[in-house]
């Protein structure tokens, strides 16, 4: 027994003092930390994914491809991973120009569509960056850029125009789909699909002839 | 054309391990700063002995209603349980007897709460001001009742900081209190100079109880729990862990403890920690608060805190009686145990409103009951008379711990029920020591430990009856009279009288399990009604 001050120091005292720390302690840990159930793991590789996926992440646009509606998601995911994304515009410029030719309207458009992606990434505090390029093919330079970037994801806009073309979501799209090496999330408006439409909800809002 | 339709409403799963501990702790946690003063003041030099026996029967308690709750993972608890394995009228005598304590439990933790608070308000201190104390306690059951009833609930995440604080507040008095204050030899000459008589000893050991009960909560919260039959086990059994730990270092520290400042009596003469407990209901109110300012230097920051904590932890306790009373009789009400009256659900607040009234009325006539010899000394001597000076914490602790010990020895019997007429239900925890056996037919395990624990229940059930006065008259009359009610409403809804309704318990298991989010126990739970099946087939064809 040791008096320190007011204070009376035994090695029983020592002893039940940690005891009851340790046993609190490490009774409060094993409670918090079961196994993970079946359906946990599953969760867990599903999360684990989502998170190597969307590591590095580009949104393309061109006139063929609408992604103006996929850019608020594509940030929402990007913060929640904390990515960066590449908002990418494809002028496709035709044969009977040069490569490098001036095309001023499509310009234009791109300079609005990439300045609303920014606007959108900066209100969410998520970083992004911007390119514009020329290309004969679309299909092409969105998976040269791809490669370059070592991007997990695509995300692509579909208007659903090609539907009679025998390419439901048009043939750009279906083509990156089928020949990248990352993963490809498409986006097509519901205003745009019959598919999900009820006959009730068909009724009540007849679409016009 | 399409159709639409839409599913019921289920209670969300959102409680977590931490959120299902805190719901229990917020419960049981709180005994202890009622349960320590009345044990030291009644068992004397043998607490940490009461608080042992007591508290190897609670382990047995734990693990039943942690195998129970985690196999029948809906919000019903003891009461459910029993109805399962004994039938509807013992299902309604377990569920009389916690809302006994449920309404106890309302009052007791309210009084305590404003004890707590006298430790910094001196004006609330019942025997100096015992009209300023009875008005703050029924303040505190009024307002919690109008809270209930507009449908006000502390929320699992206040809970859960609040239960945080408090294991780390006790952790912390405890392990200093030890280091800089505990003397073996105190321990040891206040159990060979003041061991009690053996009915002050069983005294004791049926108030050590009460500071064990309210495991019930985790049960009750079970049908919002996240994998239930998963995490139940686990907090269940961090729970009983950890109240058993603080139970009986409390008690061994303040027998032990080499008090801070100098405790003296009137006559100026020194005294042990302990003895500043008997003859003392208002130190006995508040214990906790009075051992950590004890506390060598820990004491001057834990004297300001510790009563504000312990108020707060009582208070939320207290408020667990209040909705807790509703949810069972809702419960029971559901089971056709209690009428109708019960389930009716206030039309704008959308909370059992009538229920909520109904059972803080009773917890204020408790309060009135409790209160009257502090208010009115004609009284007292009445009830020196006729109760032997029992009053205030005294009847309401007999109260709860006559509840709790009728409650849960019909909970172990329930286990034993279940055990054998449903030994197809998987069960992911099982109490160990078994002893395999076949019954109608099926291999059941009868449990060993069950009836250690009802032996043990039930002993302290007749420490109860044979020490406590009031306890002995009002507690078989509260069960009395809720027979009498039960078997009037069942002949007059013409219902099973003595016998119990039919029930399809297998599609009810089913649909418990799918609904908990148990999926692969409901799987086991099918294959294994399917095996059993086949095997009657093959043996009433072979016959």
């Amino acid at each position: 027994m040791i008096a320190w001050g007011a204070a009376h120091i035994s090695v029983a005292g020592i002893l039940a003092a940690i005891i009851i720390a340790g046993s609190v302690g490490s009774t409060l840990y094993w409670m918090l930390t079961p196994p993970a159930s079946y359906v946990q793991k599953i969760a867990k590789k599903a999360e684990t994914e989502l998170a190597e996926m969307v590591g590095s992440l580009i949104v393309a646009f061109s006139p063929e491809i609408d992604s103006s509606h996929m850019v608020a998601l594509a940030v929402k995911l990007a913060r929640g991973e904390k990515s960066e994304v590449l908002a990418l515009y494809i002028i496709e410029v035709p044969y009977t120009l040069p490569p490098d030719a001036t095309m001023p309207a499509e310009e234009r458009i791109a300079l609005d569509v990439l300045g609303a992606a920014e606007t959108i990434a900066n209100k969410n505090n998520v970083a992004i960056r911007t390119e514009t390029i020329k290309t004969r093919s679309t299909k092409q330079a969105v998976l040269d850029v791809a490669k370059r970037e070592q991007a997990n994801l695509i995300m692509l806009g579909s208007f659903r125009e090609g539907k009679y073309t025998g390419a439901p979501l048009s043939r750009i799209i279906e083509e990156i789909t089928a020949d990248a090496k990352c993963d490809v999330l498409i986006g097509v408006e519901g205003k745009h699909g019959t598919l999900l439409l009820s006959d009730e909800s068909v009724q009540s809002n007849p679409q016009p002839v | 054309m399409a159709t639409k339709s839409r599913a019921n409403p289920e209670l969300r799963r959102t409680v977590t391990p931490w959120g299902s501990f805190s719901w229990g702790y917020s419960d049981v946690g709180a005994d202890i700063f009622v349960g320590l003063g009345l044990v030291l003041a009644a068992a004397a030099g043998a607490s940490n002995v009461a608080f042992l026996f007591a508290g190897v029967v609670y382990v047995c308690i734990g693990l039943a209603y942690t195998e129970l709750a985690a196999t029948y993972p809906v919000a019903g608890g003891g009461q459910y349980f029993v109805m399962r394995g004994l039938g509807d009228i013992f299902g309604f005598i377990a569920g009389w007897a916690v809302l006994l304590d449920f309404t106890i439990d309302v009052t007791l933790f309210a009084w305590t709460s404003v004890d707590y608070s006298s430790q910094l308000l001196p004006s609330l201190t019942n025997s100096i001001h015992p009209w300023v104390h009875f008005v703050a306690v029924f303040a505190l059951v009024m307002g919690l009742c109008l809270l209930n009833v507009v449908g006000v609930r502390e929320s699992t995440a206040f809970n859960g900081v609040v239960s945080a604080l408090d294991v780390l507040s006790e952790s912390l008095i405890l392990c200093l209190g030890f280091l800089f204050a505990f003397r073996p030899s105190l321990l040891i000459h206040a159990m060979q100079f003041s061991w009690p008589s053996p009915y002050q000893l069983m005294l004791g050991t049926s108030l050590a109880i009460i500071s064990f009960v309210g495991l019930e909560s985790i049960s009750q919260a079970a049908q919002e729990t996240q994998r239930p039959a998963s995490i139940i086990p686990r907090t269940s059994v961090a729970l009983i862990l950890t109240i058993l730990i603080f139970a009986l270092a409390y008690s061994n520290l303040a027998l032990g403890m080499q008090p801070w400042h100098p405790i003296t009596d009137a006559h100026g003469h020194h005294l042990a920690f302990w003895q500043m407990f008997p003859n003392s209901p208002d130190n006995q109110g508040k214990a906790v608060a009075l051992l950590a300012a004890q506390v060598p230097y820990y004491g001057a920051l834990a004297a300001l805190y510790v009563p504000v904590l312990g108020a707060i932890l009582l208070l939320i306790s207290s408020n667990s009686g209040v909705f807790g009373s509703s949810r069972i009789a809702y419960a029971m009400s559901s089971s056709n145990l209690l009428p109708a009256i019960f389930q009716r659900v206030h039309r704008r607040f959308r909370t059992p409103a009538i229920s909520i009234v109904f059972f803080s009325s009773i917890a204020v006539i408790e309060l009135v009951f409790a209160a009257v010899p502090g208010l009115f000394p004609a009284a007292a001597s009445f009830y020196a008379r006729f109760f032997r000076g029992e009053n205030g914490l005294d009847f309401l602790a007999d109260l709860y711990a006559f509840g709790a010990a009728t409650s849960y020895s019909f909970v172990f019997l329930g286990l034993i029920g279940l055990r054998l007429t449903d030994p197809l239900s998987p069960r992911k925890f099982k109490i160990p020591l078994n002893i395999p056996m076949r019954f109608r037919g099926e291999r059941v395990e009868f449990p060993i430990v069950a009836v250690i624990g009802f032996v043990g229940i039930f002993s302290i059930l007749l420490f109860t009856l044979r020490t406590h006065v009031l306890g002995r008259i009002f507690g078989p009359s509260w069960l009395l009279l809720g027979v009498l009610l039960y078997l009037a409403y069942r002949r007059y809804r013409r219902l099973p009288v003595l016998q119990s309704r039919q029930r399809d318990w297998r599609n009810e298991q089913t649909e418990i399990l799918r609904r908990s989010g148990e999926l692969e126990l409901m799987d086991e739970y099918l294959a294994n009604l399917k095996e059993s099946d086949q095997r009657r087939a093959a043996g009433s064809s072979g016959a």
